[in-house]
């Protein structure tokens, strides 16, 4: 075999998708070649160099923005499946007025800001400066909230994970909106709304409550890409509690071969 | 990761190959895009991260990928691997996303953080300005040598995959990879030695 030909086979060679017979053939040459003997090892190495670069896992953020755009674009089907002969311009008004149009999720954002603004300054107009930008800030987080309380009741699952979008920008949030979150977690009908619920809560995970909540959610979820997203939580968090949790969920006979496998690796990362 | 990849074997038996759900979102099921995004996001994401070494892009970038996975969907005709379909649709984005981007930030401006002796034991701090050195390097490669190299070494993918990916013949592939494995040691070897900065 020439030089050609046996240059052919190296990046087979390096992937060890050669037969036996063929890897033979570039043994062979490159013991009676020097310069094709040179060339594999080096290449060799910077193979095997190429295999110090780390994995990574991209944020908890992306996940959330799929499943959001998931539901959008599921709704968008169901909506035109429903309405394909409603056209014209009421129509176009009320798809106007959803949280799905960015003209109109802006405006209303800075509708909430105004209200916020306004109520702020017609309470505490008498105030200093500073203290008054502390109590807007804490009326436009009310109101964030209030919306985000809202949403979550709705019929659509697409405006629930909006709700939780509105729970997860809040800075500081108050018992009841933690309380929605983790019922979303644990009772929403809708797999993709309890994962965006997920990532809302690893956001609040130092406040009181919420890693013993996502412990205890991890026994009832049977949804595979939710319970990973758990497991991915907790073990992130090296969450001791969650140890007892794990044990109990790989015994589960009803486990998926993935999630199961994930489980055993989270409890070596924990232990 | 279709019937005769060892990655159905990971998934486990009973799980749908990718093509089946694949099949599945292009007839209007649409949800079980989930599990594809599940089964690709990481994937994916090491993909764009090691051609653009800008953490925020490569998550817009996943993102851009399954926006035109719904938006494609039904041309989807599964004569091909989904995965090989995956990745046409990936390095499309990522040729817009390079159309798209004014300056022109080599990886290491962007990603590359200098280890610090200090806060690593000798052993991982050794394998760490290792791994910045090969970075380094890769980024020094011309965009198509560093696709096909990302693409052959991280991506799991076939020689014939690659081919089909990229329109021409195995025999190409595999000249080309040669060659591109051959500029990254030259080039990986010029920074070891402390002739490029």
């Amino acid at each position: 075999m020439n030089c050609e030909k046996t240059q052919e086979k190296f990046a087979d060679y390096l992937t060890e998708d050669l037969d036996e017979g063929s890897r033979d053939e570039v043994r062979e040459h490159i013991l009676s070649c020097a310069a094709c003997r040179e060339d594999l090892e080096n290449l060799t190495v910077v193979w095997a160099k190429l295999g110090v670069l780390p994995e990574e896992q991209p944020g908890g953020g992306l996940r959330h923005r799929f499943y959001a755009m998931l539901e959008e674009y599921k709704d968008g089907l169901e909506a035109k499946g429903k309405t394909a002969r409603a056209t014209g311009l009421l129509a176009g008004w009320r798809e106007w007025f959803t949280f799905r149009r960015p003209a109109f999720a802006a405006s209303f954002s800075a509708f909430l800001l105004f209200v916020g603004l306004g109520a702020g300054w017609l309470l505490n107009s008498g105030r200093a400066g500073g203290e008054r930008l502390t109590t807007l800030s804490r009326e436009v987080q009310d109101m964030r909230q209030q919306v985000a309380l809202s949403l979550l009741g709705k019929s659509s699952a697409t405006e629930r994970i909006q709700g939780i979008g509105f729970s997860a920008a809040v800075e500081n949030p108050n018992d009841t909106t933690l309380a929605a979150l983790t019922d979303a977690l644990d009772n929403d009908p809708n797999p993709n709304v309890r994962l965006a619920a997920v990532d809302a809560l690893y956001l609040f995970r130092n406040k009181p409550g919420v890693r013993e909540s996502l412990v205890r959610s991890l026994a009832i979820q049977n949804y595979p890409l939710v319970q990973v997203a758990l497991i991915d939580f907790l073990v992130e968090i090296r969450e001791a509690r969650a140890v007892a949790a794990l044990k109990l969920l790989i015994e589960k006979n009803e486990l998926t071969p993935e999630v199961k496998k994930r489980a055993e690796q989270g409890l070596k990362q924990i232990v | 990761m279709n019937a005769d990849n060892p990655e159905r074997e990971k998934i486990g038996r009973m799980s749908p190959t990718d093509n089946e759900l694949m099949e599945d979102v292009r007839d209007g099921r649409v949800e079980k895009l989930a599990v594809l995004f599940e089964r690709y996001q990481t994937m994916l994401y090491n993909f764009f991260l090691r051609l653009t070494g800008n953490r925020a892009a490569s998550e817009d970038l996943v993102q851009e990928v399954f926006m035109r996975v719904l938006k494609y969907r039904a041309g989807y005709m599964g004569d091909s691997r989904f995965n090989v379909w995956l990745f046409q649709i990936a390095r499309n984005a990522h040729v817009d996303y390079l159309r798209k981007r004014k300056s022109t930030l080599p990886l290491d401006g962007q990603y590359v953080e200098t280890p610090s002796r200090e806060s690593l034991p000798e052993a991982a701090y050794e394998v760490e300005r290792e791994a910045e050195l090969v970075r380094r390097a890769l980024d020094r490669l011309p965009v198509q040598k560093r696709e096909l190299l990302v693409l052959f070494r991280f991506q799991n993918l076939k020689l014939r995959e690659i081919a089909e990916l990229l329109g021409c013949q195995v025999g190409t592939v595999k000249a080309q990879v040669h060659r591109a494995l051959k500029d990254l040691s030259r080039i990986y070897l010029d920074l070891q030695k402390g002739n490029v900065s």
